[in-house]
């Protein structure tokens, strides 16, 4: 225990320190004036950075050395500002808060604000399942799958033939006859392989396959009669495309019927009376989605309600898991309970089984019919306890309670032994009730330290998409919408269902979008409650 | 800028010597990297997706074509959930497999994603059950090599009833007779229903969910569930729901209704090949009945197909086409697959094969060829959910008159797709 | 009176001062011994006397039988659905929760399966499983720590921001995030296949991501109760600031390590979504990618198999709190300032 005269030898040195003023390079607190040079630590110290940075400086310069041999500027970019920044950090005297926060932001950086970046970015464009790639490969994709087979033609065996770096086929028809052609020259006969040419065999086709699906052979002279195609080396069909891409004009145009084909702007290529064709791509949209969130009705409507229960859900979770879990804390904080540790054991294990697993046996319980609980621990009462709206949402809570509370239990039972004793004693010895020792010094130093925690939990179960998707998955469905969205639905899974559920795939940009909308919802909700509860206060 | 002096000279020497080093791994790398693409030797593997449960089954095949033709076939589990999103989103990065397995009913959202390329089966197709072709058959475009089919029959528990019947309402009665707790059992989802089951006693009304065309397959653009037969079979779905004999309850789920059935409580079961191993290791003796039908006409359930797809992006196109389409098509790969997965093969020598050996197989099969292959547009899963939630209403007894809430949901869905 | 009772790196007068004013403010009310609710009971003021045989049973009942019934009621509700799981794991076709008679047959095809059946490599399920999650907790314990001692006892501009952005952080929905790291992945494995897609490596690294959050706020909070006048003994004696980080702090916050490791270890244990589009190969991949695939197959789901191999998964998990309970049960802060 401290003792007056540690408090006395602190005053003393505060007091030195804020008289001297140094030129202090160690952070800007003059409490931790260092008697030494930096560098501080010695030798040992000095060795471990040098090493360190060194392999990390060249790995990187490998690194950067191999993307910009594959012309990827961006990331090699991102790379030198990265390490150069790392390198400034650890050489620099001073910035000891960085030299102590950059391995776990260098982390943050890469895999957590990239993700952000890349919601961010994708919620400006109209990436889905029906946009799925690049305009390139929606082009090749169309007219790869424009190829029709010419009806009622036969089916060759072919061979591969080449000379040089040309590609030809050797075609056996059906009467015996042997025809020969290439992209250039159409299909004649002969009598054998051309002089010059050489069979290839499977293992050669392979290696060169990518020339060999690229072999057209004209049947005639006339282009519209078809083109001979192979696609696996042994066998040939004759095609047609009903699709002519036109690359300067930047348009399909269909064979038979003559409509054009047009890129319409908004990642498809759209003909006059509104028919597209498939693939689309991916392209910037601006607020598009952003503002479908408010013009759609469908969407706008149960929005609100769906907002409250989210937040009820989140606060009334966190709340009842922080509450049981540190009850249970208490309880089996006793220094000398027998058995305590078995008991604490036990009470832990719901929390080490995967949730998803968990979850399921709970729904079952719940069944209103053959569940555990309606028919064994009610006798045959037949609550609908995922069926009604208010049972479904208490029922939502409860099961979340369960599933979370371990977690809060461990987290109490550690900062219940990590309570500094001294101040307990000092209460004990001026005479406070146990009681009185909780209520006013143990829970607010548990709450001051625990606080962040409630408002993380909070957030997590803002997003708890899973609890709600199992139990229910988001039923009873509201009945003055046609949307799937129920009276358990949180924002995340309405997000889930609107976005990923809805005709045409998923809608990746419409789900970007609103998952920003949440994460500003969440975090306004976030930054007012550490100002409320002054969880930050003591930085000051 | 001031550094610390000492550091500044390490970390520089220290680079430095680490330079060469690492140059020197990274250009003997390098080098390596690009003899191999050019040289003879190894080929680059075909990578294939395949979940868990199929995995067993592609491991022969794929051995002896990697014996036939000395190309590496390499077999990567995904998980089944998830395997047909993560595709759509990974074929673009060209980081992709070069082949996929996966259920039909994906097709149209491969397609609309612009991830699977045509196959020409050319004769090949020849040898397949029509309605298999069909189901990898999207736009008049056919995507994959088929080589299983599956469908819902009636199971029917031979200890406790003898004889099949041919409708519904016999097949009831057979079960009051038997006894039992439940006359019949098929499971449901009290969450959202299960039209999939339901199926084939809604065509036996003469209501489907779209418009056939000639050839069989499904007209997209043409939702035909909310015609009268639809309603008609609406209304009769109420009078077995809750409200009435109580035959359907939603409170059964899959879990519940194979338990149950296992535990001699049903002499019926509407289900499918997948719970065959567990009613058969119970112990029960049990037939394969074609499905009832409820409404005079026909019940033809639908058909679930299993195939092989080609990736749009593989870069090893040549040879996974020779896989799928010479390899996987012929009647040994065909009977493979059955040995493990028990499904009646899609090709029809195979089935013919199988079937003789097995007349659990023989008789989904037969069932399965009147069977159409369940609609593969993208918007099914909106289509679905809608679907499924008319009928558990109807069946739990909600919602009012079921006529109207079946042309509601059928409303709903047209706005959809 | 202020709620602020936590003792900052200010100087030790002004905690005393705020102690004396949050006790001031009540009254005493008797002599106290042992700890919270259970004591409140006894409000006597009398010296402890050897206690006759009624007087200590309700003494001890009232100090601690009730705890055991406390938990043992919530042992029962924790646990029961958990029979479920076991019950399906003995059960050889039996479903999850499709029947209410529990044990109705208990045999250990499931178990065996999970070693027997080449399709199930649980057992490198099970090692690469308690690898990747070690390293992540032990590595995640780490950056925390550090971070957590910055933000402790170091003053800079941006402190507050910085931590409150940390939080924030985390709170984004990752809807997307499985999308965005497999590009992520590709990219680096272009660089370097060592630490790539399919490595475990890589995973560690994307689980390293997520390590500076509500982990990082708990350190905080118990780095805080720390008293600085620790650290400037140390330093008095020429500690620098690694030392006292390494030899002073740490072992004194040991409770918060273990605990935020512990939570690691969980959350790692049973993460599969990312994890299943890094790991592709069987023989690489974890527990959780395993039996989810088990489950995840269209009608036919494997339960049996599934809770065998999460039964078996959630052994490491007891087995690492029962031996680090006797770091929980700490006190450790006492006694080292004198």
């Amino acid at each position: 225990m401290a003792t007056a005269d540690q408090g006395t030898v602190n005053e003393g040195s505060a007091k030195q320190s804020t008289t001297a003023a140094p030129a202090n390079r160690w952070g800007d607190d003059p409490l931790f004036k260092p008697k030494k040079r930096l560098t501080s630590g010695g030798l040992l110290a000095l060795l471990v950075k040098v090493i360190l940075l060194g392999i990390i400086d060249a790995v990187a310069i490998l690194a950067v050395y191999i993307l910009v041999g594959k012309g990827d500027w961006i990331a090699a970019g991102v790379l030198v500002i990265v390490v150069a920044l790392v390198n400034f950090v650890y050489l620099r005297p001073g910035l000891l808060p960085g030299k102590y926060l950059t391995p776990g932001l260098f982390f943050l950086a890469i895999f957590q604000i990239f993700v952000i970046v890349y919601t961010a970015f994708i919620a400006f464009t109209n990436a889905g399942d029906a946009h799925n790639s690049t305009k390139e490969d929606a082009i090749a994709q169309i007219i790869s799958t424009s190829q029709d087979r010419v009806p009622d033609s036969p089916s060759y065996t072919v061979q591969v033939l080449k000379q040089g770096d040309q590609f030809g086929l050797l075609v056996a028809e059906p009467g015996g006859d042997l025809s020969f052609g290439t992209n250039e020259q159409p299909l004649e006969e002969v009598n054998g392989p051309p002089d010059g040419w050489d069979e290839l065999n499977l293992n050669q086709i392979i290696r060169f396959q990518d020339e060999v699906l690229a072999v057209n052979v004209p049947i005639s002279d006339d282009i519209n009669d078809g083109t001979l195609r192979t696609s696996d080396g042994q066998n040939a069909f004759v095609f047609t495309s009903s699709l002519e891409y036109d690359e300067s004009a930047d348009t399909f145009t269909d064979a038979e019927t003559g409509v054009v084909y047009v890129d319409d702007g908004e990642g498809n290529f759209r003909a006059e009376n509104g028919e597209t064709l498939t693939p689309g791509w991916r392209v910037f949209i601006g607020l598009d989605n952003f503002a479908s969130v408010f013009t759609n009705e469908q969407i706008r409507d149960p929005l609100l309600r769906v907002t409250i229960w989210t937040f009820v859900f989140a606060a009334l979770s966190t709340l009842v898991c922080f509450a049981f879990g540190l009850f249970l804390a208490i309880v089996l904080n006793h220094p000398t309970l027998r058995g305590k540790k078995v008991y604490r054991i036990l009470v832990i294990l719901p929390y080490a089984f995967p949730a998803y697993l968990t979850g399921l046996v709970w729904a079952g319980m719940l069944n209103q019919e053959f569940g555990y609980i309606n028919e064994v621990l009610l006798n045959g009462a037949s609550i609908p306890w995922l069926a009604d709206p208010w049972l479904a949402r208490f029922s939502v809570i409860f099961v979340n309670m369960w599933l979370g509370y371990g977690y809060m239990f461990l987290v109490c039972t550690g900062a219940l032994q990590s309570l500094p004793d001294d101040i307990v004693e000092a209460g004990k010895v001026d005479g406070a009730s146990a009681w009185r020792i909780f209520r006013s010094i143990k829970m607010p130093l548990l709450f001051v330290a625990v606080a962040p925690l409630l408002i993380a939990t909070f957030a997590y179960n803002f997003n708890n998409f899973g609890v709600i998707y199992m139990l229910t998955r988001g039923n009873p469905r509201f009945t003055d919408t046609t949307l799937d969205i129920g009276a358990t639905d949180i924002m995340i899974t309405m997000v889930y269902k609107v976005a990923f559920g809805g005709g045409g795939g998923r809608d990746l940009g419409l789900a970007s979008a609103l998952s920003i909308l949440i994460f500003i919802i969440v975090t306004v909700v976030a930054i007012v409650s550490f100002r409320q509860t002054k969880a930050l206060e003591d930085i000051n | 800028m001031k550094v610390n002096r000492k550091s500044a000279i390490g970390v520089g020497a220290l680079i430095a010597g680490s330079m060469i080093l690492l140059g020197g791994c990274a250009s003997g790398g390098s080098g390596d990297d690009s003899g191999d693409s050019g040289d003879s030797g190894d080929s680059t593997p075909i990578t294939v997706w395949v979940d868990i449960e199929r995995k067993p089954a592609l491991e022969p095949v794929a051995k002896s074509f990697t014996e036939d033709t000395g190309i590496e076939v390499k077999l990567v589990t995904k998980d089944f959930a998830t395997v047909d999103q993560d595709f759509i989103s990974q074929v673009p990065t060209g980081k992709g497999p070069d082949i996929i397995v996966s259920p039909h009913d994906k097709l149209g959202a491969y397609v609309a994603a612009g991830v699977v390329a045509p196959l020409e089966l050319g004769d090949v197709a020849d040898g397949f059950a029509e309605a298999s072709i069909q189901a990898m058959t999207y736009d008049g475009k056919v995507y994959g090599v088929p080589y299983s089919i599956e469908n819902v029959a009636l199971v029917r528990n031979t200890d406790l009833v003898a004889e099949p019947a041919a409708t519904f309402d016999e097949v009831i009665a057979n079960g009051k007779a038997a006894g039992t707790e439940y006359p019949f059992l098929v499971g449901l989802s009290p969450e959202q229903g299960d039209p999939y089951h339901l199926y084939p006693l809604q065509t036996s009304f003469g209501s489907q969910v779209f418009a056939q065309n000639a050839d069989g397959s499904y007209d997209a653009s043409q939702l035909v569930l909310g015609d009268a037969a639809g309603e008609a079979f609406a209304g009769w779905l109420a009078t077995q729901g809750a409200a009435g004999t109580g035959v359907f309850n939603a409170n059964i789920d899959g879990d519940r209704a194979r338990e149950f059935f296992v535990a001699g409580k049903s002499p019926y079961y509407l289900t499918g090949p997948w719970n065959i191993p567990a009613i058969s290791e119970a112990g029960i003796n049990y037939a394969v009945d074609p499905l009832p039908s409820a409404g005079g006409q026909e019940a033809r359930p639908f058909v679930g197909v299993n195939g092989f797809f080609l990736s749009s992006k593989s870069t090893n196109a040549l040879a996974a086409t020779n896989f799928i389409v010479n390899y996987l098509s012929t009647e040994d790969a065909q009977l493979a697959l059955y040995e493990v997965g028990g499904r009646p093969p899609a090709l029809i020598s195979a089935y013919e094969t199988a079937a003789e050996a097995d007349p659990d197989v023989l008789a989904f099969g037969a069932i399965g060829q009147k069977g159409a292959p369940m609609p593969s547009i993208p918007e099914m899963g909106a289509v679905w959910s809608d679907w499924g939630n008319a009928e558990l209403q109807i069946i739990k007894g909600e919602g009012g008159d079921p006529a109207t809430v079946w042309e509601t949901a059928a409303t709903n869905i047209q706005g959809k797709i | 009176m202020s709620e602020n009772t936590e003792p900052t790196a200010g100087t030790r007068r002004e905690r005393t001062a705020t102690q004396g004013a949050v006790l001031g403010a009540f009254g005493g009310a008797g002599v106290v011994e042992g700890e919270l609710m259970g004591e409140a009971l006894k409000t006597e003021h009398r010296p402890p006397v050897i206690p006759q045989n009624r007087q200590s049973f309700r003494k001890w009942f009232a100090d601690k039988g009730w705890r055991h019934i406390v938990a043992w009621l919530a042992i029962i509700f924790a646990l029961f659905p958990l029979l479920y799981i076991l019950s399906a794991s003995l059960n050889p076709i039996g479903t999850l929760t499709g029947s209410n008679q529990l044990f109705s047959s208990i045999s250990t095809t499931n178990y065996e399966r999970l070693f027997n059946d080449p399709a199930v490599p649980y057992g490198a399920w099970y090692i690469n499983t308690l690898i990747i999650a070690t390293v992540t907790s032990v590595a995640t314990v780490f950056l925390c720590a550090l971070g957590a001692y910055a933000f402790s006892r170091m003053r800079f501009r941006g402190r507050r921001f910085g931590l409150a952005t940390l939080l924030v952080l985390q709170m984004f929905p990752q809807l997307l995030a499985i999308t965005a790291i497999f590009l992520l992945m590709i990219q680096i494995s272009d660089v370097f296949p060592a630490i790539g897609l399919g490595t475990h490596a890589g995973l560690i690294m994307i689980y390293l991501g997520g390590a500076l959050g509500v982990n990082i706020f708990l350190m905080y909070g118990f780095f805080n109760t720390i008293p600085p006048a620790l650290d400037e003994a140390a330093k008095i004696d020429g500690a620098g600031h690694a030392r006292v980080f390494f030899t002073i702090m740490l072992p004194l916050v040991t409770p918060i390590l273990i605990v935020v490791g512990l939570l690691t270890f969980i959350g790692t244990i049973g993460e599969f979504a990312i994890a299943s589009v890094i790991l592709t190969d069987p023989n690489q991949q974890t527990v959780a990618i395993g039996l989810f695939q088990l489950v995840s197959g269209f009608q036919s789901q494997n339960w049996g198999i599934f809770s065998a191999g999460a039964i078996l998964a959630a052994l490491p998990v007891m087995v690492i709190f029962l031996f680090s309970q006797k770091y929980i049960a700490g006190g450790l802060v006492s006694g080292s300032v004198k």
